[in-house]
């Protein structure tokens, strides 16, 4: 027997489905949105509603987007011919921030993971391939995780997409900007002096 | 509250609450413990790439009275498999690793020929070959957890195996002769038989460099698959991404 009234425990159960939520944040939540206004309140359950029913994926770079194709893709100034592929939609905030990419991206929605059974079967780089294969790009920049399940996605897709007048590249790893390399793990350590560069 | 410190192989890791992950270490002090790194997920800084799958590391970790998971304290990189090229064969190769050890290993239980075995394997794994040391981690750890049938004889009539055909079947104990064979039965060839006991004698180092015919020890790896799976009653994820590259 719960100790809410059924619609508020109800609530609760959904909230804590969500990521991070447990118990106590769940309960504070939903008695934050019972306290709110009709207003807030309707505002909130439209926008989980449309949030499911108004976007979809870029049919031409896999982002989450409400117009196909998305606005990277469909945009007159950005340079259609250099496209950044990532692991996940949010990745893309990350590469935007810099101000310094004018390209279009291509989005994964995750990795090869040999203990979760994904293999390149699973990858979602169709369209990619159609973009490569019909000549519409001169650049395909990889910017998965340094991880080793970013490693194996970045080397199998270059073998993948290796071909005449196509460079294919990969981001740089090492030190973080304003750390100390005194404090650098060894492999960190190791692909920064990998990646180094003329001066 | 006790402090334990070990080399240890990284196993797996899983999300757990907003930013801590719980992490599977194979350490050679007690064997198979899990524990918490606490904001690991969210902050790279502390413990880097220390957490990936079958990285070599000096870990510290706290054992609280109670509870069921240990505090991982710091993971300091001895070893790590990203330092060299990961090309997706060789991701498959350690993810196997890491699955089997993690399916066969019991909990709080040290077991040092499987963690040298392990250190020696993946060390073989920086090469371009990746099928000699998977069967040599197979059939070892076949052995080591006890799983391994006599590869010498027939478990029916006990006949003597050395230098005739052979075959075993996926709910078979053991390898049976011609006459014994069950329907459906996959056989293992005299060739195969012989690199297992060749792999008995010698470290792995020294079949690296040998060379290595395409699909060589593929039956010795089916069976050696099945007779695992067969006691952990479950299959490996990795086996079937092992065969597709394997074609
Ligand atoms: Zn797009
Ligand atoms: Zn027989």
């Amino acid at each position: 027997m719960s100790r809410f009234a059924e619609p508020l425990a109800r609530l609760i159960e959904e909230l804590k489905k969500l990521p991070g939520i447990g118990s106590k944040s769940a309960q504070r939540l939903a008695f934050h949105i019972l306290r709110s206004s009709n207003e807030d309140a309707d505002a909130l359950a439209i926008a989980v509603r449309d949030v499911k029913a108004s976007l979809v994926l870029c049919s031409e770079c896999n982002n989450i987007t409400d117009v196909d194709p998305c606005v990277y893709c469909s945009s007159a100034t950005r340079n259609l011919r250099q496209v950044c592929v990532v692991e996940e939609p949010t990745n893309i905030a990350s590469i935007e921030k810099t101000k310094h990419f004018n390209g279009v991206y291509h989005v994964l929605h995750g990795t090869l993971s040999p203990l979760h059974g994904i293999g390149p079967e699973q990858l979602r780089i169709s369209n990619l391939m159609r973009r490569v294969e019909s000549n519409q790009v001169d650049e395909v920049i990889i910017a998965t995780n340094p991880t080793v399940e970013g490693e194996a996605t970045a080397t199998y897709l270059s073998g993948r997409l290796r071909r005449p007048g196509l460079r294919v590249t990969r981001i740089a790893m090492g030190i973080p900007v304003g750390s100390d390399i005194e404090y650098a793990d060894e492999i960190t350590m190791l692909k920064a002096m990998q990646g180094r560069h003329d001066l | 509250m006790a402090s334990k410190e070990s080399d240890a192989i990284v196993l797996r890791t899983y999300p757990l609450r907003e930013s801590d992950l719980l992490v599977t270490l194979f350490t050679r002090l007690e064997g198979k413990v899990r524990g918490v790194a606490k904001a690991a997920k969210r902050s790279k800084r502390r413990f880097g790439g220390a957490l990936e799958p079958l990285t070599l590391v000096h870990a510290h970790y706290d054992v609280r009275e109670g509870h069921e998971l240990n505090r991982l304290d710091s993971c300091e990189v001895l070893e790590s498999p990203l330092a060299q090229e990961v090309s997706y064969p060789r991701a498959v190769a350690l993810g196997h690793v890491a699955e089997v050890l993690d399916e066969l290993l019991p909990d709080h239980e040290a077991n040092d020929a499987a963690f040298r075995l392990s250190l020696a394997v993946i060390a073989a794994l920086r090469g371009p070959n990746i099928w000699m040391p998977i069967t040599y981690f197979d059939l070892w750890m076949a052995r080591l957890s006890g799983y391994l049938p006599d590869l010498s004889t027939c478990m029916v009539c006990d006949g003597p195996l050395n230098g005739s055909r052979a075959f075993f079947h996926a709910l078979a104990d053991g390898l049976m002769c011609p006459a014994d064979k069950r329907l459906a039965s996959s056989e293992i060839s005299v060739a195969s038989r012989g690199l297992a006991e060749l792999m008995f004698r010698a470290p792995v180092d020294a079949f690296t460099g040998m060379p290595w015919a395409s699909g060589q020890g593929a039956d010795l790896r089916k069976f050696l698959i099945q007779t695992l799976q067969r006691h952990i009653e479950k299959k490996f994820v990795t086996a079937g991404m092992l065969e597709k590259i394997a074609g």
